[in-house]
């Protein structure tokens, strides 16, 4: 094997490359770990919600009377009830612990109820009345760019705008052999992690919100608590509990301002545990994108420009959506050196479910459509989809499409020669079995 | 309404009421406080909830209460013996195969009553053994390297 100089040496590692036992594997496996769904503490009152189930409308009333009548339920409880903003996000405050003026998603909670027990609270669910007037729903790209359509927040449906900038489009174009148009359409995910989402919130002696939660950031979670509930920051504590898989989803609110209001009006503790059901409608997904790529390439193979549009419907809150989505658009041209670039992306609400954080952050999306056009491109220039990556891949001394140098490589170009090295020593084995037989 | 129930559970017997329709798994998380088996779907569908029933695996979300009267119950908590972790238990920690551990309980079940029936079975019959457990984290590898790692050390023992 070839001493390449773009083959990056392994540097010994203190930690990479070890066997490490996870500290907390053995109680695991004993099956004693007490995730929050598995905690039970004396006088606890179980939480369920109402959930919109329905994607745009205004709520003209919500009757909770008979609910809070029914056997067993401590607290019925709608956004009237939030003493704070009610409002959360983990970027922009455009999400409600409790809809208040309308519905934005049928994942939005319309009312809480506590009860003695799970099926008390499920009781009394199904009891609150629920006046909505449906309004126009807005479902798809084409319902989020119309003008004309109702805006779901202030301020109308396109959040946000971001652009990449590079080299000389026209001038690209102009030099392309062959040029490649086509869109993708990627869709919604749900992360599945195997613990749905729980919650369990207390009010200690101390006056202190306390809410053990299987969070992703603890800290966030309490900077956004606090305000929505009119809490000081320093009465409000959140306990990292274990977390059974989170993958991204449960770096949002979960089920933190629910139990938390919900403890602090009936001053018991409280324990909402979500059913798989829920945990699929209520919680952030990956976001669904559309994207249409024109890329071009000369006859000896190298890559010569992007034009390129991306959509991404965030839902009804754009959690960390504009990220996500903004950083699509700079991934758009994928490990690529491509000198001329022209990408839009675009950030749109829906009435969908909130899209969010999910292993990849938008680069997987962006993904599907540069590698497609990679594999369309080699096939138009009859070159080996390998040869051609290897080709075009970014070395040390190039720049990203925002103009990032990569100034000690990116490890790209290594991986593939590893690859070719592989596809070729297999060929080579079979072509020897071939003889030999 | 509520009913007298005995379950014989872990080698003993527990009494408990519950209604009739009420799972398997709901009583021995809720009434016997064995949260070892988890709820992930409830459904059927994720295996997180696996405990044996006279030696086999079931998914215990979906057996009724009154159907495991009689029936000999096993589930996470009865594995180690004397503070000893099962095999099983402790090669799933040291080849890397826990990681948020929400599945874990259900693939040690699962893969516990295979070594039971098969003290050596291939990756492939280890893999069908598993395949009613869904794990989000690990990509199984390291999960069916451990059970294999348990088989050996199992059959080690016995000679």
């Amino acid at each position: 094997m070839s001493e390449d100089a773009s083959r990056e040496t392994a540097q010994p590692y203190h930690w990479i490359g070890r066997n490490v036992t996870k500290p907390d594997a053995l109680e695991k496996a004993l099956g004693a770990t007490e995730y929050v769904g598995d905690m039970v503490v004396p006088g606890m009152l179980h939480a369920k919600i109402l959930w919109a189930g329905t994607p745009h409308a205004v709520i003209r009333n919500i009757d909770t009377r008979e609910a809070a009548r029914a056997p067993g339920v401590a607290a019925v409880l709608t956004a009237a009830d939030v003493p704070g903003t009610n409002r959360y996000g983990l970027a922009v405050l455009d999400q409600r612990a409790l809809a208040d003026d309308k519905v934005r998603s049928a994942g939005d909670a319309l009312a809480l109820v506590a009860a003695e027990d799970e099926e008390a609270a499920e009781e009394a669910v199904a009891k609150i009345k629920v006046d909505l007037e449906p309004l126009r729903p807005i479902l798809t790209y084409k319902d989020a760019l119309d003008p004309d359509g109702p805006p779901i927040h202030e301020g109308g449906n396109v959040f946000q705008h971001t652009t990449v900038r590079k080299g000389d489009l026209e001038q690209g174009i102009a030099e392309s052999d062959v040029i490649v148009e086509d869109s993708y359409h990627t869709h919604r995910m749900d992360h599945v992690p195997m613990e749905p989402e729980a919650g369990l919130a207390y009010v200690d002696p101390s006056g202190v919100l306390n809410i053990l939660v299987g969070t992703q950031y603890p800290y966030r979670d309490r900077r956004q608590i606090a305000p929505a509930l009119d809490l000081p920051m320093n009465k409000v504590r959140v306990v990292q509990a274990p977390i059974g898989g989170g993958f991204g989803r449960k770096d949002d609110i979960t089920a933190e301002i629910h139990v938390g209001l919900l403890a602090l009006k009936t001053r018991r503790p409280v324990r909402l545990v979500y059913t798989r059901e829920e945990s699929l409608i209520a919680n952030t997904k990956r976001h669904p994108m559309a994207m249409s790529f024109r890329t071009g390439a000369r006859a000896d193979g190298r890559l010569t420009f992007l034009d390129g549009d991306i959509y991404g419907d965030t839902g009804a809150g754009i959690s960390l959506g504009a990220y996500v989505i903004k950083k699509a658009g700079i991934h758009a041209t994928g490990p690529y050196d491509v000198p001329n670039i022209r990408v839009d992306t675009y950030t749109l609400y829906t009435n969908n479910l909130v899209s969010g954080a999910m292993r990849g952050f938008g680069v997987m999306q962006a993904a599907v459509a540069h590698e497609s056009q990679m594999d369309q491109l080699a096939h138009k220039l009859g070159m080996s989809p390998l040869e051609f990556r290897i080709k075009n891949c970014l070395k040390p001394g190039l720049a990203s499409s925002t103009g990032q140098l990569m100034n000690e490589g990116c490890g790209i170009e290594a991986t593939l020669q590893r690859i070719k090295d592989y596809m070729n020593a297999r060929d080579l084995r079979f072509k020897r079995s071939q003889a030999a037989s | 309404m509520k009913q007298r129930y005995a379950l014989r559970v872990n080698g003993g017997t527990r009494e408990t009421e519950a209604e009739p329709h009420e799972s398997l798994l709901d009583v021995l998380r809720e009434n016997l406080r064995l949260t070892g088996s988890k709820k992930g779907c409830n459904e059927a569908e994720c295996g997180s909830c696996t405990v044996l029933l006279d030696g086999r695996p079931v998914v215990s979300c979906l057996v009724l209460v009154p159907d495991a009267v009689d029936r000999e119950i096993v589930t996470i908590e009865a594995l180690a013996e004397d503070g000893e972790p099962h095999p099983v238990q402790r090669q799933m920690v040291e080849q890397g195969g826990v990681q948020c551990g929400y599945c874990t309980p259900g693939m040690i079940m699962s893969a516990y009553a295979l070594l039971q029936e098969n003290p050596d079975p291939t990756d492939e019959e280890i893999r069908f053994a598993i395949s009613g457990n869904i794990c989000r984290c690990t990509g199984y590898g390291k999960i069916v390297k451990a059970v294999r790692a348990a088989a050996e050390e199992m059959g080690n023992e016995g000679t």
